[in-house]
C-alpha cells in the first residue's frame, strides 16, 4: 500500500508516533515507514512533547495512556503551541464514549480504537494528511 | 524479668530474620523474572521483525508468517505468549494470520485441553488464548467454562466469549450471573455481552424477566446502551414494579436513555416523596435525559425539595430542556441548588 508521502522529490512526511507497549510502537513505526512516512517513535509521552517541540511533525500518532504526560496531556500541549493545527490521531485503549468525547473536545482530529487494524489506521492517517494539505 | 527481656529480644531476632528472608525472598524472585525476560528476549530477537511484519499487515507474501510457524521448543513457546500478547491489540487479516501460527504450532488444540487442566491459572490462560484466537468452534467449551469453581477461570471464559462475539453465548453468559455460589460478576458479564451485537436483543428481553436482580439489571442496563427499544415495555413494567430498588434505578435510566415523551409521565410519577430517593433521583436525572418538557411543571415542584441533591438534579434537568424548562427556574435564581446546577452545566458546555 503506497503512501501519499509528500509531493515528488520532496522529503517525506514526518509521523510522530508514542506508544509505552513496544508492540505497538513498533508496528505501527513498521507500518507507516513501509508507506513512505519517516517515523519517529518513541515510549512515553515526555518524549514525545520533547521531539515535537525539537522537531514538529506533519502528523501524530498518540497513545492516551502513558507514563508521564499521557496523550491527552501531550494533545493539549500541541494545541497550545506554535504548531496547532498538526494533525492528532489517539490510539488507545480507553473505548467508552465518554473518553473518545475527551479526546475529541481536547482536539483530536481522529481516535482510534485497540485493538486496532493496522490497515485501517493507515487510512486514516493518508486522509488526514489529505484533509491538512 | 530477666526471662521477659529474653523474650523481647527472641522475638526481634525472629521477626528480622523474617524480615530478611522476605527481602531475599522478593530479590530472588525479581532476579529471575528479569533473567527469564532477557531469555525470552533473547529468544524472541529472531522472531521480533517477522512478528512485527505480521502484525502490521506487511507480510504480503507471506513469507514471515511461514518463518514463524518454524519457531521450535522453548523459542515457539515464547513466541507463542508473545503472539497472545499482540492478539489483545490488533484485529483483522494480521490478527488472521497470527491466529493461524498459533494453530500451525498446536497451541489452540492444548488451550482445548487446557481447559480441563487442574490447574485454574491454565485454564484462564486457556480460556483467553481461544477468545484471543477468535476460534468460535469452542464456544461450547468456553460457556461450560462460564460455571468453573474458579473465578478468574469463569471470568476469562466470559472474556473469551466476547472477543468470539458470537450471540449464541449471550443466554448462557445472562444466565452465569445469578448461577448459585459460581456467580459471573455483572460487570464482566456486561462488558463480554456488549461485544455480542444485536443479535442479544431478545436474550436482554428474557434477562429482564429473570428471578436473580442483578441479571435483570444487567440485562435493563444492556438494553440502554444498545439502544433495543423493543425492551421498553419491559423497562416500564421494571420501573414500577420489581422488587429490587437497583433494577428500579437502572430502568429508569435506560428509559431516559431509550424512552418516548408519554415515559416522562410514569418517571414522573416515580419522583414522589414516597419513593426511596435514590429512585426519585435516579428519575429526576431520567427526565432529564429524556427532555420532554411534559415534565417541567413537577421539576419545578422538585425544586424546593427537602433533599439538595435532587433539587439540584431537577435544576439540572430544566435547564437542559430548553426556554420552557429555564423559564421554570424564575424565582429560583438564588437558590444554591440552582446556582450549583447552572456552574455546572457551564463548566460541562467549557470542557466540550
Amino acid at each position: 500500500m503506497s503512501a501519499p508521502a509528500g509531493e515528488p522529490d520532496a522529503s517525506p512526511v514526518r509521523v510522530l508516533v508514542a506508544d509505552d507497549d513496544a508492540d505497538i510502537r513498533d508496528l505501527v513505526e513498521f507500518k507507516l515507514t513501509q508507506a513512505g512516512y519517516a517515523v519517529e517513535a518513541v515510549p512515553d509521552g515526555i518524549s514525545a512533547w520533547e521531539a515535537f517541540e525539537a522537531n514538529p511533525p506533519q502528523l501524530a500518532v498518540l497513545d492516551v495512556m502513558m507514563p508521564g504526560l499521557s496523550g491527552i496531556d501531550v494533545l493539549r500541549k500541541i494545541r497550545e503551541s506554535e504548531f496547532p493545527s498538526v494533525p492528532v490521531l489517539l490510539l488507545s485503549a480507553k473505548s467508552r464514549d465518554s473518553d473518545v468525547d475527551t479526546g475529541f473536545a481536547v482536539g483530536a482530529d481522529d481516535y482510534v480504537i485497540k485493538p486496532f487494524s493496522p490497515r485501517e489506521l493507515l487510512h486514516r492517517v493518508n486522509g488526514m494528511l489529505a484533509r491538512a494539505r | 524479668m530477666i526471662i521477659g527481656a529474653a523474650l523481647l529480644v527472641g522475638a526481634t531476632v525472629v521477626i528480622l530474620g523474617a524480615c530478611v528472608l522476605l527481602v531475599i525472598l522478593v530479590v530472588a524472585v525479581r532476579a529471575r523474572r528479569h533473567s527469564r525476560n532477557q531469555r525470552d528476549e533473547m529468544l524472541m530477537s529472531p522472531l521480533r521483525s517477522a512478528l512485527i511484519t505480521v502484525a502490521s499487515g506487511e507480510d504480503d507474501d507471506g513469507a514471515a508468517a511461514e518463518q514463524l510457524t518454524w519457531a521450535t521448543g522453548v523459542s515457539r513457546v515464547v513466541l507463542d505468549r508473545n503472539i497472545v500478547e499482540m492478539l489483545g491489540k490488533i484485529r483483522g487479516v494480521p490478527a488472521d494470520q497470527l491466529v493461524h501460527v498459533l494453530e500451525v504450532h498446536g497451541a489452540v488444540d492444548a488451550a482445548v485441553e487446557d481447559l480441563t487442566s487442574r490447574s485454574s491459572v491454565r485454564r484462564a490462560r486457556a480460556a483467553q488464548l481461544l477468545g484471543l484466537a477468535r476460534a468460535k468452534d469452542t464456544v461450547p467449551l468456553l460457556v461450560t467454562a462460564l460455571g468453573d469453581e474458579s473465578v478468574e477461570v469463569r471470568n476469562s471464559a466470559a472474556y473469551a466469549l466476547g472477543l468470539i462475539g458470537d450471540p449464541a453465548a449471550a443466554g448462557p453468559v445472562l444466565a452465569a450471573i445469578g448461577a448459585p455460589e459460581r456467580g459471573l460478576p455483572a460487570a464482566t458479564a456486561a462488558e463480554a455481552l456488549q461485544s455480542m451485537g444485536v443479535g442479544i436483543s431478545e436474550v436482554l428481553r428474557d434477562g429482564m424477566a429473570d428471578d436473580n436482580a442483578r441479571t435483570r439489571m444487567v440485562a435493563a442496563h444492556l438494553s440502554a446502551e444498545r439502544s433495543f427499544t423493543l425492551g421498553l415495555p419491559q423497562l416500564r413494567r421494571l420501573l414500577s414494579d420489581d422488587p429490587d430498588l437497583t433494577v428500579r434505578e437502572t430502568s429508569a435510566t435506560a428509559i431516559g436513555r431509550l424512552g418516548r415523551g408519554e415515559d416522562a409521565d410514569t418517571l414522573v410519577r416515580h419522583t414522589a416523596d414516597t419513593e426511596p430517593l435514590s429512585l426519585r433521583r435516579a428519575c429526576v436525572v431520567a427526565l432529564g435525559e429524556l427532555g420532554d418538557t411534559r415534565a417541567v411543571p413537577a421539576l419545578a415542584e422538585i425544586l424546593d425539595d427537602s433533599d439538595p441533591r435532587l433539587a439540584e438534579l431537577a435544576a439540572t434537568a430544566l435547564l437542559s430542556m430548553g426556554a420552557e424548562g429555564s423559564a421554570a427556574l424564575a424565582g429560583h435564581e438564588d437558590d444554591p441548588a440552582v446556582r450549583t446546577a447552572r456552574l455546572l452545566v457551564s463548566l460541562q458546555r467549557a470542557s466540550a
